[in-house]
């Protein structure tokens, strides 16, 4: 210790910062105070979007009541602005959307590392890398060309052959009119939320010690119990943060869901139905409206932005008690 | 190697229901790849087919975007090509580093000030759930309304939305830098700043350079926050700080739900342009994290 | 300090995107697409020269698109813009100052009048057009319909071609029993609008959905975005109907209904009927009007129009002499080039009044 506090140069140990931050250098002050700062903007972008949004929401809060903008019923003719509709529409499509879009991106990502030797993976992750890149309009515009279509006699057909059966009937029952439905709106969005939970899976299970993997081999395990038993409890952290993020993506989707969703605003629990989401409305609807509409359309995006929070919330709680359970009160 | 017991370790693969789970599971990945490639097939198979009609030097360079009524022949989308890679080069330029360093304060700071990292990794958290189009009005709202349209405004919206996914994926990539790689480094008697830029950052460039890519990749592709924020117009401004702009996502969107052919023709050519660009931009992303990435390791 | 791996990678990064955005940016000198139509203009005589920035209304848009491609030979040094974002936007970003120029559909709502803090806004009408009914039904190839028909099938109260209500106003029509898919716009739209307040004004004992630029449709009608979506669900699916602008659909090939009017006749959808109906329209002072379900006997009854909204007092005389100028053409010249755009020119009446209030523009002092 005292050969380093001898020295006069820049360098000191960075031990508890409280003891040392007098003698802090200045690159590392400096640095700091970058990290806080960029850490502070999302905070306060996030903080002006809210006040902005709220700010021109208010409007519809007070024309409507609370009871109206909780509403199932919107019919900008007559002047009823409720948005409970949407904030359906989107719930059940970002859930079809993670149902679909999580096994497949875990397997992919399973796949890339622990499966696949490294010149085959290369390949694959191009294959990610090009279903990253496709524009959402182009993911819309397929699919309302080319999707919708050709699930409508689908559609037609599951409905027909469910008919009468107690749940599956609810789900999957009823006349649908169109391709265009939650169902489909669902698994457009899967395949776009799919890249970045796979990408950001992928990376998250190739840390996995090597060690781990070494020793559950040892003790004779198969590639799927090694999985099972070394690579999934230190990766599930970190899968679930991808799912997350995967999941705002689907939420907050919207052009791609404006094109494929069908534009009703019912809430249903027929899948195969045309529904509405909060983005959707706000892209199809905001070119035209003023005065209340413009107000509620923008309250609807404030609406999501409080859905957001609430999910996120409840899945880090899951995670953190997750945790607990793995490694221990 | 016998066990410890003295019996025989049978050392072939393990029998019967393990060895059938194991494959089981293991065709499930394929599966999973398979279906994968089911949309991408189709959409690929969809943008070719109609958009590799319009592409030509002429429909990639000419900055003046005719009128809908005209064929594809005439004009082309230059304009909207040089206004896609300025808008989405400077919100990357905005978001990348940013984010990188909040992701940096998140996971580096958090023994300092455990509440306002985790305040701030939850809202970063939160913003990935905005739509792009709020991101749009909010940019119009704040920027717009006092400045005017203009590219830059454009590149504040993609880059807002760009942010919680950096942030995000950053930090993911920071975490799993094993702790004894810091720990070693301080014991050396290195600064947070030093422990951090020499260490930490380049054990995790792999995956935050993949995570920016894929922000990026969304952001080139965006239509919503654009519509609010750069006009639309039909021809060249390369100037990004004043004046209307154009984009490729935009074009697409307008243009695809016109009734005209023409227009039709030239928002899949726009569409099958920009999925070339992004695509070649990631590869040649890759390519550079990959060989960097191996002189460092 | 060293720094391995990232910050290479990130430079050689920037460097491609930086090579193809100059790639790009060094393009040829830009050859314009010949123009829509030829009009002859004055030669250029003014001064005026800089942007001007206009958006609203897509109704407009081709018609735009158009003109400020044709004047590009009237005045060179003049580059105008327009974006089709919806009469709201269009007329909230001339509120706020970010354009030169709105397009509307309809006339500022009072909800939105606020927005404008007084300042006097000037209306001038552009253009008329009609909305088509557009069907898809093989083997009929024409088909007349009454306001009261219209309003029942798009609330979903007739439900199959061969109703009965149908048939009696198409005598010696074999209809076949398909069922009726009714195509709707998902956006907001001016056509929704107008094709809405010609049913509530022709039959507002009949019609029930209200008017507005969005509009509560039945569960089972089909939504698709834009004129050209609806266009394209109409051409796809047997036994659909819908609204979309005449422009729009003569552009997809699709037959159209002819329409019962104020006077009795039926008429079928075409410039001159939109004409006709311009005719017969009551003129507020300040140029606004409604040409839906306009007298006349040969007008067509849902027949509609846009205006390019503008402040009286710009802030500065190159503002404004830019706005006269592009302004002054599309009012002049530029009605020529409505008739093969599938639109219809202002009637001469309303064409003058037009022009004259042109010198209301001036400059705010």
């Amino acid at each position: 210790m005292s050969a380093a506090t001898a020295h006069a140069g820049p360098a000191r140990p960075a031990g508890p910062a409280s003891r040392l931050s007098l003698r802090r250098p200045f690159g590392d002050r400096a640095f700091n105070i970058l990290a806080l700062g960029s850490g502070l903007l999302v905070l306060v972008i996030l903080v002006l979007i809210a006040l902005t949004m709220t700010r021109q929401s208010t409007l519809w809060f007070r024309s409507e009541g609370w009871s109206g903008v909780f509403s199932t019923d919107w019919d900008p003719a007559h002047g009823k602005f409720g948005a409970m509709a949407f904030v359906f529409g989107t719930v059940i499509t970002s859930v079809i959307a993670v149902i679909f879009a999580v096994p497949v991106s875990v397997g992919v990502a399973l796949l890339l590392t622990e499966v696949l030797p490294r010149r085959w993976a290369q390949p694959v992750v191009y294959v990610i890398d090009l279903l990253a890149v496709v524009p959402s309009v182009v993911w819309g515009l397929w699919g309302i060309l080319v999707l919708a279509p050709w699930l409508q006699p689908i559609y037609n057909a599951i409905s027909s052959h469910v008919a009468g059966v107690p749940v599956l009937d609810d789900l999957f029952g009823g006349q649908p009119v169109s391709g265009a439905a939650f169902f489909t709106a669902g698994m457009i969005l899967a395949v776009m939320i799919t890249p970045i939970v796979t990408s950001l899976s992928r990376e998250v299970i190739a840390t996995v010690p090597v060690t781990d993997k070494e020793g559950a081999y040892a003790l004779g395990a198969t590639k799927w119990e090694m999985i099972r038993g070394a690579v999934w409890p230190h990766s599930q952290t970190g899968v679930v943060g991808a799912v997350l993020l995967g999941l705002g993506r689907a939420m907050g989707e919207t052009i791609a869901a404006a094109l494929v969703i069908g534009s009703s605003a019912t809430v249903t629990s027929h899948l195969f139905f045309p529904g509405y989401s909060m983005p959707a409305v706000i892209a199809n609807q905001f070119g035209e409206a003023s005065g209340v509409m413009r107000s509620a359309l923008i309250g609807l995006g404030v609406l999501l932005f409080f859905l957001t929070i609430i999910v996120n919330l409840a899945a880090r709680s899951i995670v953190e008690w997750n945790d607990r359970r793995m490694k221990g009160a | 190697m016998a066990s410890a017991t003295g019996q025989a370790v049978d050392l072939r693969e393990p029998g019967g229901r393990r060895r059938a789970t194991n494959q089981i599971m293991i065709g499930g990945m394929w599966l999973a790849f398979a279906v994968l490639l089911v949309p991408l097939g189709f959409v690929i198979v969809t943008v070719v087919s109609k958009g590799i009609s319009a592409i030509s030097w002429q429909f990639l360079t000419n900055g003046t975007i005719p009128p809908n009524i005209l064929p594809v022949t005439e004009g082309g989308m230059g304009a909207a090509v040089v206004g896609t890679l300025e808008i989405t080069a400077f919100a990357a330029l905005l978001a990348i580093p940013l984010g990188v360093l909040a992701a940096v304060y998140i996971s580096e700071y958090s023994d300092r000030h455990r509440w306002l990292t985790h305040l701030i990794s939850f809202m970063a958290d939160v913003m990935t759930g905005v739509p792009s189009i709020v991101m749009g009005l909010f940019i119009f709202t704040i920027w717009v309304l006092y400045f005017g349209y203009s590219g830059f405004a454009g590149s504040l919206a993609l880059a807002c939305l760009m942010l919680p996914t950096v942030i995000r994926s950053s930090y993911e990539m920071l975490r799993l830098v094993p702790d004894s790689l810091r720990q070693g480094s301080y014991a050396l008697g290195a600064t947070k700043a030093r422990v951090t830029l020499t260490v930490v950052l380049p054990a995790a460039v792999g995956g935050i350079v993949s995570g920016a890519l894929l922000a990026v990749a969304r952001a080139a592709g965006e239509t919503a926050p654009l519509l609010f924020t750069i006009l639309t117009v039909e021809s060249v401004n390369a100037n990004l700080l004043s004046g209307p702009n154009t984009a490729l996502a935009t074009q697409i969107f307008v243009n695809a739900t016109s009734p005209f052919q023409g227009a039709q023709a030239r928002a899949w050519g726009a569409a099958l342009t920009l999925i070339a660009i992004a695509f070649i931009l990631m590869i040649a992303a890759r390519f550079v994290t990959a060989r960097f990435a191996k002189n460092s390791r | 300090m060293q720094l391995r791996g990232s910050r290479p990678a990130v430079l050689a990064g920037g460097a491609v995107i930086a090579a193809l955005a100059l790639a790009a940016c060094s393009t040829p000198a830009t050859t314009a697409p010949a123009a829509a139509g030829t009009a002859t203009g004055t030669a250029g005589t003014s001064s005026a020269s800089g942007t001007l920035n206009g958006s609203g209304s897509t109704f407009q848009l081709t018609f735009q698109q158009a003109a400020i491609s044709a004047f590009k030979s009237v005045n060179s040094s003049m580059k105008v813009n327009y974006s089709g974002v919806g009469s709201g936007t269009g007329r909230a970003n001339l509120a706020a100052g970010t354009v030169n120029f709105a397009g509307s559909d309809s006339p500022i709502p009072s909800s939105e009048t606020a927005s404008f803090n007084g300042k006097k806004v000037l209306y001038f009408p552009v253009l008329l057009g009609p909305i088509a009914l557009a069907y898809n039904l093989p083997g009929v190839s024409s088909l007349k319909l009454t306001p009261t028909l219209i309003a029942n099938i798009f609330q979903g109260k007739i439900k199959t071609w061969n109703d009965p209500a149908i048939a009696s106003a198409n005598p010696g029509v074999t209809l076949p029993s398909t069922a009726i898919t009714i195509a709707v716009r998902s956006d907001s739209s001016g056509t929704t609008q107008n094709f809405t307040l010609f049913l509530k004004t022709a039959v507002p004992s009949v019609w029930a959905l209200g008017s507005s630029s969005t509009v509560k449709w039945p569960g089972t009608a089909r939504a698709a975005s834009g004129n050209g979506g609806v266009a394209q669900v109409i051409k796809s699916t047997s036994g659909a109907i819908g609204y979309v602008d005449y422009t729009d659909a003569k552009a997809t090939g699709l037959s159209m209904a002819s329409v019962q009017n104020k006077s009795g006749d039926f008429v079928a959808p075409s410039p001159a009927g939109a004409s006709a109906a311009g005719d017969g329209v009551t003129v507020a002072p300040d140029l606004t009007f409604h040409a839906v379900w306009a007298a006349g006997a040969t007008a067509y009854p849902i027949t509609y129009q846009s205006w390019d909204l503008v402040y009286a007092a710009q802030p500065s005389a190159n503002d404004a002499a830019m706005l006269k100028d592009y302004l002054g053409y599309l009012l002049g010249p530029g009605q020529q080039l409505l008739t093969q755009l599938y639109y219809a020119p202002l009637p001469s009446s309303i064409q003058t009044k037009a022009q004259a209030q042109l010198s209301q523009i001036t400059v705010a002092p």
